[in-house]
């Protein structure tokens, strides 16, 4: 039986079919009485604005893109994808925060047909758990993603579920005029990068601007210290809860963080990243570890002097080829309400069109597909893109390689522990070990 | 008492004893109440006052500072958040679930504070108690219910309880009716029987009583409780964030988000919007101030 789509038709639904002969003029009367008491007035607001579900020509999408920019790409995209194909993307914006907290319910409730999400575990996460919708057809249809992008998008049982989009890197960077005028060189070893830090010291610099207000940005400075000694297998296996927090080779990252820290802007957890790239940009401090967005802060005639070079090596079996690079991108619903369009709309995204329109409009990112016209990129996007190319392996950072939970409730507070106190690092990890088990095993 | 000694002349003035010097209690309740005052105003003034400020200024010189005033923040937020159409989203919200509410709680109060049935006090006590109950522990369950329960297309388009405003409006009236049977059944219990002695003589149904005796002289509890309900069910965040998933839907308060960005957050914006948001709940409650104070003072002493 199909919904009914007026409220006589609701109504006339109620009726059991055993009182519906002799009595069911009466009882129609009485609920049409309680229907426009209660509905008078209200129904116009509370109906909201037509759905339109079934309809073969929409295809619905929720959207984190509440920033201007990302909006923009978004709106830029569903327009060119109404004209190729004639489908109407009906976007839904919820504030990327917000739509980050409430995913799980999101997801468990009654989804968009297809919706914005991350790469990696976080997708891995859902994917397991059946809530999102198998794409590797529209894989097949796709061209001009890395190995390692394909890598990010697959989940544990060998299917694609995500599109990637866009992506930046973490990487550390400077003003090219500071390091002139002071003729710094790119560190290549551990060792290298301390020297450089003593020396800034000396020339009145701070050496590593630093900030964890927010609870994340130290969440980079462990991704890739830990990428760097232990490899990129281990970071996974100890996000996805397989590998012990206690262990020597974790307690080795902290070591080795607590002997940089010194090196690092004091008082981190009183400051947001903004006053920790102002300081950058104010040639106050000589380097800053973050994503690309770092270049938000600096004004436009500035943004040349921004330059980057990967973490140097740490240990030489591990070398520096594997970084933090979040991926963006869409995914689709377990049931879509109509999968074919939903199918048809990721496809259209994970194609070249769809990047070019993203190079034009949003000049903070990096796109996933390869065979984008990337001319319009800036120096800085371009030297971006080839770190990001020649990198074995791809973390997603850390907040996105485990479980959101584990992230935020105990990786935050331990890490702003550890940088208020960095010398007991046996309780630091012992204590992430127990919340560890109690987390992973619920 | 004050118009009395003012326009008293001043032979008589000095005739009655002459004004107390300040005790020192005094003087310490009043230091205290300033304190008190100033603690409560100060965010407030705070806020509004960062929302007067332009981002680039406060960056650069600090919020402990003086300047870069404008009102483009105000602007911003009010198109960025998209608050006119939240503005009415809450308002959908807001005025059935107060109004529903007392109702619900008057019909309950009523019932207990007019008959004297053994069940009443059990009554009270279970609609007292489930004010005790942290609304957040039942999210898990409430949450999976409203996606089960189905609603027509033409009530909502989510064709659920999940994601439409009646699912809203139930919440918040099932979790404000406790409060208000409360002060309603207290207030109710204080007017004097032979009301309904008289009423009953002159023939009045139970409904009568109820409409046409009880209601208009509860009316300063039920412009109180207005007051509050409507500030309270207006604030409700939790919910709206929780069992909403279209960003268009959201009240004003679950909007406010959209104000914070995916990496930066512009504290000066989000002071204005905040102060947008404030706004309604001050108009409401200058509008009924004399209903509320008269309501509460009524309640307390007992007439």
């Amino acid at each position: 039986m199909s919904r009914p789509r007026t409220q006589a038709e609701y109504l006339a639904r109620l009726v059991p079919s055993s009182v519906a002969g002799v009595n069911r003029r009466t009882l129609l009367a009485g609920a049409a009485g309680a229907g426009s008491l209660l509905g008078t007035g209200l129904l116009a607001g509370c109906g909201g604005s037509d759905s339109g579900g079934s309809d073969a020509k929409t295809v619905s999408m929720g959207s984190n893109a509440s920033d201007p920019t990302p909006k923009d790409v978004l709106a830029k995209l569903s327009a060119a994808f109404k004209t190729s194909s004639g489908v109407e993307v009906a976007i839904n914006t919820v504030d990327h925060n917000t739509f980050q907290e409430n995913i799980n319910n999101y997801l468990q409730g009654k989804p968009d047909d297809t919706f914005t999400w991350f790469a990696g575990y976080r997708m891995r996460f859902f994917a397991e758990r059946g809530l999102a919708g198998d794409i590797s057809d529209v894989w097949g249809k796709l061209s001009g993603f890395s190995d390692a992008f394909k890598k990010a998008s697959t989940g544990d049982d060998g299917k694609q579920y995500f599109v990637p989009f866009s992506y930046y890197p973490w990487a550390v960077f400077y003003r090219k005029s500071v390091w002139q005028q002071h003729g710094y060189q790119v560190p290549k070893s551990l060792d290298e990068l301390t020297t450089l830090s003593n020396q800034m010291k000396r020339d009145g610099l701070v050496p590593i601007a630093f900030a964890d207000k927010d609870g994340w940005p130290a969440m980079g400075t462990f991704d890739i210290l830990n990428l760097r000694i232990n490899g990129y297998q281990f970071h996974i296996d100890l996000m996805a809860g397989k590998e012990s927090w206690t262990s020597d080779k974790v307690k080795k990252v902290f070591d080795t963080w607590a002997g940089l820290l010194p090196l690092h802007q004091p008082d981190a957890l009183g400051r947001t990243w903004q006053e920790a790239a102002q300081s950058l940009q104010q040639k106050k401090s000589g380097m800053y570890l973050l994503g690309l967005f770092v270049a938000q802060q600096f004004n436009a005639d500035e943004q040349d002097d921004i330059d980057f070079f990967t973490f140097p090596e740490i240990d030489p079996a591990i070398g520096a080829k594997a970084l933090d690079a979040p991926i963006d991108g869409y995914m689709m619903a377990r049931k879509p309400k109509s999968e074919a369009n939903a199918k048809k709309l990721l496809e259209y995204i994970g194609g070249v069109d769809a990047a070019n329109i993203a190079v034009k409009t949003d000049p903070g990112t990096l796109v996933a597909n390869t065979t984008a016209d990337t001319s319009g990129y800036s120096a800085l996007q371009k030297k971006a893109a080839e770190l990001v190319g020649s990198a074995t392996e791809i973390a997603q950072f850390l907040d996105r390689d485990t479980r959101p939970d584990f992230a935020s409730t105990v990786i935050i507070p331990a890490l702003q522990q550890f940088i208020k106190d960095p010398k007991d690092i046996d309780g630091l990890t012992n204590s992430i070990e127990n919340q560890k088990k109690s987390i992973f095993t619920s | 008492m004050s118009t009395g000694t003012l326009t008293r002349p001043p032979a008589a003035q000095d005739a009655r004893p002459a004004r107390r010097r300040p005790t020192p209690q005094r003087v310490v309740l009043h230091v205290f109440l300033a304190a008190v005052a100033i603690g409560w105003l100060f965010p407030v003034i705070w806020s509004v006052l960062t929302s007067l400020r332009s981002y680039e200024y406060t960056a650069t010189h600090g919020y402990v500072s003086f300047g870069g005033w404008t009102i483009d923040n105000y602007v911003t937020a009010w198109q960025t958040a998209e608050f006119g159409k939240h503005f009415l989203n809450s308002v959908y919200i807001t005025v059935p679930a107060v109004l529903l509410t007392l109702f619900l709680a008057s019909c309950v109060a009523f019932v207990i504070a007019r008959f004297n049935w053994k069940i009443n006090l059990v009554l009270l006590g279970l609609f007292t108690a489930a004010n005790l109950l942290p609304q957040q522990a039942l999210l898990i369950p409430l949450f999976r219910l409203f996606t089960q329960v189905p609603l027509p297309a033409f009530m909502s388009d989510s064709e659920l309880l999940y994601d439409s405003y009646w699912g809203l409006i139930l919440i918040n009236v099932a979790f404000q009716c406790g409060f208000c049977v409360f002060v309603l059944s207290n207030y109710m219990k204080a007017l004097p029987r032979d009301l309904y002695e008289a009423a009953m003589v002159d023939g009045a149904s139970i409904w009568r009583q109820y409409w046409q005796v009880t209601m208009p002289l509860c009316r300063p509890a039920l412009a109180a409780l207005a007051t509050l309900e409507v500030t309270w069910i207006y604030n409700e965040f939790f919910w709206a964030t929780v069992l909403m998933r279209t960003g268009d839907k959201f009240p004003v308060t679950s909007s406010l988000n959209n104000l914070r960005g995916e990496f930066f957050t512009d504290n000066n914006l989000v002071s204005a919007g905040s102060v947008l948001v404030a706004i309604p709940t001050l108009v409401i409650f200058f509008l009924l101030q004399r209903h509320f104070v008269r309501g509460l003072t009524l309640g307390a002493s007992k007439g």
